[in-house]
This record gives structure tokens, C-alpha cells and sequence, in this order.
């Protein structure tokens, strides 16, 4: 699904989400060595409650892009990094990327060409769903411990909101 | 204005940004943040200002305000959602809360008691979300009736503004907080009755340390919200 990043205009995010991923291990390996062509960012999709976090995330990483200051090794990792929420890049990629053993996946790519779209779709191995199961989906309790939500908060904040608000903050924190 | 030039360099600005309010730290614009309304409250420079000590503030204020927010939230007090920080630009992103301001409200209402009793209700929203923030060290700084939204919708109390807030443990802090938040409901609102009243019997329900806040109240309330600087 194809997302206009309207804080860029001209540029967009496109997302697509699988579950039953069997090439995990492939992908991983790709990713790690880098050579992973058209680039592209693999979320434990567990963690990703609604797309609004994640286009806040996207808005960041195209900002940081444009400035040339990126603090990761690329705008695709920049993505998962910034969120994450934390400041830690290799615990960014390591609980909200995918590992080995991951089958529920959102694969996210910048201003995707109709090439990568179909590149997408034969790199991965899984069963490709429709992006609104995302909030059905979504490990609640994972979340809220990664992100330290507390009940209180959520008493005054909807989830998303309380998501988006780590990422937005967390340089000046 | 060189934040003007540096916005449209930078092409963040959504091109109908409409002007909402300008202070004098900053302006707040109209926007919209993926696909979402928001508004963004932009701080600009201080020509007056050596331009180090001006960035150095600015950049101070900006991140201090998204921090105060993230932890004003974090202890349950409800605030417009933060979208985006900016330290480039010095600008912050919010969630768009449509309705009035508590100040407006109150403006166009009557004396106590209000029909339905919407204005006690608000009252008491005031005094627990002071309470919350208090109780959790915030002391939000610019207690006004100005700086509190209700929502259209839930009739729920939004607390905005942010960017004079800082953290403190201090009685005196939060005394200083609430004689504010009365001085501001005396001069303005004292057509409506004891508001004040209701916003503290609400915050000492809802504070478990309330009492030495209050106490300190009573001091603050006879010299006023500068500390005296004698001997």
C-alpha cells in the first residue's frame, strides 16, 4: 500500500505485510551483508499497532536524509531505527527488525518503483495481508513493554498516539 | 526573518499553513502531519539576542518543552499528541485539538451554577490534571485558562503550552503554579463565581501532597509571585 509523506511533498512510503515468512533466514542474511537490492526495511510487524507511528518515523528518517544526517547506515535502517524510539541503534534494529525466527513481517520502502514493488513480492516467502490487519495483529503487551507505556498513559492517550509521541521526542529527551 | 527563510529552504512547511497565533516566542501555524491535522508551533529568533545565547535558548526551550510533554503524558494528564520535533527549524508538530480554550468558555458562560453543570465539571478537570502533573514533579508554568482546550466532542480538558514547564519537588513550585491559575481566574473569570474554589477542592482530592502546596499557597498569596529577596 502506497503512502504520501504529505511533510515531503513528491515523496512517498510504501508498506506491505506478510505472515507465515519462510525465508527469514535469507533475508537476514542479505540485509546484514548489506547487498539487499532494491533496499528496503523489515519490521517485526508485531510491534506496529497502526501506520501513523510508522509514517512518523518515515518523516524523521526523510528528514534526517535530505539534512545528510542520518545517524544510521541508510534511510531503510534510519526508518526502523527512529521507530524504535530508543537511541540504541543495534537494540533499534535487533527487537523492532526481524531475526531469524520472525514470520509476521512489514516490509517498508521510500518512493518504491512499480520494479520494486514486484521485487518485493518475489524476494519474500510468506502469505501477503491487507495493511488494516495491522491492529488486530499487534502484540499489545510487547508494546507496551519496549515502548514502558504505562495503564496511566493510556488512560489519557490513545496507543498510536503514545507510540508516535516516544519517536517524536526522543532527541530531545 | 531568518526562521522564515530557513522553513521555506527547508520545504516542510505544508504550503497552506494558515497563521492560528503569534506570541512572543514563538508563532502557531495550521499544517497537516500525515494525513492528519496539526498544527506547529514554531519558536523564532530574538534579533535583541546575542545570536549565541539566542540559539542556545531557543534550542533549550524547544527540546525542554517536548521533554515536559512527553512526561506530563506519561503521568496521565492529556495533552495534544506530539508529531514531530524539529530542532532546525525550531518547531514542534502537534495533534490539531479542535474546540475552545477554558478561557473562551468561560467568557461566554454565566455565573455558577452553569446548566448541566458543565463549568464545575471543567473546574474539577483543572484541579486533577494540576494535581497529576504537581504530584509528578511538573510544574507547568503558565497556569492559564488560555492554555487549557476542552474538547468539542468528550468535553474533555486538554492542557497545552508547554514551553515555560520544568520539573520541580519544590512546595514553593507548585504554590507559585496554582497562585497563577487563581491570579488568572480573579482578574479574568470572577464573573463566574469561585472557580478557583472548585479547581482546589478537585486538586486536594486528587494530590496526596496537597497540604504542604497549600500551605505554602497562603504564603504566596501574601507577597505575591516573586519570592521576597531581603537581607
Amino acid at each position: 500500500m502506497e503512502f504520501k509523506l504529505d511533510t515531503h511533498p513528491g515523496h512517498t512510503l510504501h508498506l506491505f505485510l506478510f505472515s507465515e515468512l519462510q525465508n527469514s533466514k535469507e533475508i537476514l542474511n542479505l540485509l546484514q551483508t548489506g547487498v539487499l537490492q532494491p533496499e528496503l526495511a523489515f519490521f517485526n510487524a508485531s510491534l506496529i499497532p497502526d501506520t501513523f507511528p510508522l509514517l512518523a518515523a518515515a518523516h524523521k528518517a526523510m528528514q534526517s536524509h535530505d539534512r545528510g544526517s542520518l545517524r544510521t547506515r541508510s534511510i531503510h535502517s534510519e526508518l526502523i531505527f527512529n521507530y524504535s524510539g530508543s537511541k540504541h541503534i543495534t537494540e533499534s534494529l535487533k527487537r523492532c527488525g526481524i531475526s531469524d525466527t520472525t514470520s509476521y513481517v512489514l516490509v517498508a520502502r521510500f518512493d518504491a518503483s512499480p520494479e520494486d514493488v514486484d521485487a518485493v513480492k518475489t524476494l519474500v516467502k510468506g502469505e501477503e495481508l491487507d495493511i488494516s490487519e495491522l491492529p488486530a495483529r499487534a502484540d499489545q503487551a510487547a508494546i507496551l513493554k519496549h515502548y514502558k507505556i504505562s495503564t496511566v498513559e493510556l488512560d489519557a492517550s490513545s496507543l498510536e498516539d503514545a507510540i508516535v509521541c516516544r519517536i517524536a521526542a526522543r532527541d530531545a529527551l | 526573518m531568518a526562521a522564515l527563510d530557513l522553513m521555506q529552504l527547508d520545504g516542510d512547511q505544508a504550503p497552506t499553513s494558515k497563521l492560528l497565533k503569534q506570541g512572543a516566542e514563538a508563532r502557531v501555524f495550521e499544517s497537516s502531519f500525515m494525513g492528519r491535522k496539526a498544527v506547529v508551533k514554531e519558536r523564532f529568533s530574538k534579533k535583541y539576542r546575542h545570536p549565541v545565547l539566542d540559539a542556545k535558548l531557543t534550542s533549550k526551550r524547544l527540546l525542554g518543552e517536548a521533554r515536559l510533554l512527553a512526561k506530563a503524558r506519561r503521568l496521565g494528564v492529556v495533552t495534544p499528541a506530539l508529531y514531530a520535533v524539529d530542532p532546525v527549524t525550531a518547531s514542534l508538530t502537534f495533534e490539531y485539538v479542535p474546540g475552545a480554550s477554558v478561557k473562551d468558555l468561560l467568557l461566554q458562560s454565566g455565573p455558577l451554577p452553569s446548566p448541566g453543570g458543565k463549568i464545575e465539571e471543567i473546574a474539577k478537570q483543572i484541579g486533577k490534571a494540576v494535581a497529576k502533573l504537581h504530584d509528578g514533579g511538573v510544574v507547568h508554568g503558565d497556569l492559564t485558562t488560555s492554555n487549557m482546550l476542552i474538547r468539542p466532542d468528550t468535553n474533555q480538558l486538554v492542557m497545552i503550552d508547554f514551553g515555560l514547564s520544568f520539573t520541580s519537588a519544590l512546595p514553593e513550585d507548585k504554590a507559585v503554579d496554582l497562585y497563577v491559575l487563581e491570579r488568572a481566574l480573579i482578574s479574568l473569570h470572577s464573573s463566574n463565581g469561585d472557580i478557583m474554589g472548585l479547581v482546589m477542592s478537585s486538586y486536594k482530592q486528587s494530590s496526596k501532597l496537597w497540604s504542604s502546596t497549600l500551605n505554602k499557597l497562603a504564603a504566596v498569596r501574601m507577597r505575591g509571585r516573586k519570592r521576597v529577596m531581603i537581607g
